[in-house]
């Protein structure tokens, strides 16, 4: 740098400080555009209410699991849930249900659910 | 005015620019900006509201008894059904503080399962004449239980066997 004309030194020392400062501002603009996108994707994407209504119907069959079994329309019930999930959720969905076991000192059906969808897989085992 | 000294108070003047220039940022990206991608947080709302009454409607008024949504949905189209259900629906996502929200709109339909192992899904409401198909729509669903003949749904079956099927909703705002 020596010898060369040294005016101005002000403006280019300024206009660094512009620079950088567009710099951080154009990072800002670029992440905005996607703040909370993600986040609520993420949320409306996992099918919280599908897995919830589909546990609370299925505590509601085998809720009516003697009646149902006594008619023989357990089947039936099964299916219908199965059916409409794959084509109204495009929802793989599976369920059944096993022998009663004692837990501690009550006799419960340990039931089987399974969900996949695709994206969100969701498997359970609950006493019931 | 210009000469060649005090270089290093510049670079201490840069670098506490850069300093305040870091701050500004950080405490400006921990506050959010509403940008179009954040239309995803009112549908999330909606869907959960939707929800959140259907579940409600859903739940016997007592033990054992036959829940609201149950008593529509067994009527069909017919009175006390489709309409209502949709009615009830409004009014109750509307049961809260702050907005009327006079825009909310929705729309019934039931799917079920036929013998053949089709699934058949038919609209439970009137259409709302205002409905174009663009509108930024979520959609609630239920399983409901039903048991007996039902003569108010339009292409079931009449076997009076016990069926699952699935009340969809699909609600919006004009």
């Amino acid at each position: 740098m020596a010898c060369m004309n040294e005016d101005g030194q002000w403006i280019v020392l300024m206009g660094l400080l512009t620079a950088l400062g567009l710099f951080f501002l154009a990072l800002i603009i670029n992440q905005s555009a996607l703040v909370g996108q993600t986040t609520a994707e993420g949320v409306l994407e996992f099918p919280k209410n599908d897995i919830r209504d589909l546990r609370s119907e299925i505590f509601d069959v085998y809720d009516s699991y003697g009646t149902l079994h006594a008619q023989g329309r357990l089947g039936d019930v099964e299916e219908d849930i199965i059916r409409i999930s794959l084509e109204r959720k495009n929802a793989v969905v599976h369920f059944g249900n096993d022998t009663p076991q004692d837990v501690s000192g009550r006799d419960l059906h340990p039931v089987t659910i399974h969900y996949n969808n695709g994206v969100t897989e969701y498997d359970e085992i609950v006493y019931y | 005015m210009v000469n060649d000294s005090g270089q290093l108070y510049t670079m201490e003047g840069v670098a506490a620019g850069v300093i305040m220039l870091l701050t500004a940022y950080i405490v400006i990206s921990t506050t959010s900006i509403y940008t179009p991608g954040d239309t995803h947080i009112p549908d999330m709302q909606l869907e959960q509201l939707g929800s959140d009454v259907l579940a409600m409607m859903d739940t016997p008024d007592r033990e054992g008894g036959t829940s609201q949504l149950v008593g529509f949905v067994k009527n069909g189209t017919e009175t006390c059904g489709g309409n209502d259900l949709r009615n009830e629906f409004l009014t109750n996502c509307k049961m809260r503080a702050g907005d009327e929200d006079t825009k909310l709109r929705a729309q019934v339909y039931l799917s079920y399962r036929r013998t053949d192992g089709t699934v058949n899904t038919t609209p439970l409401s009137l259409p709302d004449p205002e409905f174009t198909g663009r509108e930024n729509a979520v959609r609630v669903t239920r399983w409901v239980q039903l048991d007996g003949i039902l003569p108010g749904i339009p292409d079931i079956e009449h076997s009076s066997r016990p069926r699952a099927v699935l009340v969809e909703v699909l609600l919006w705002r004009a």
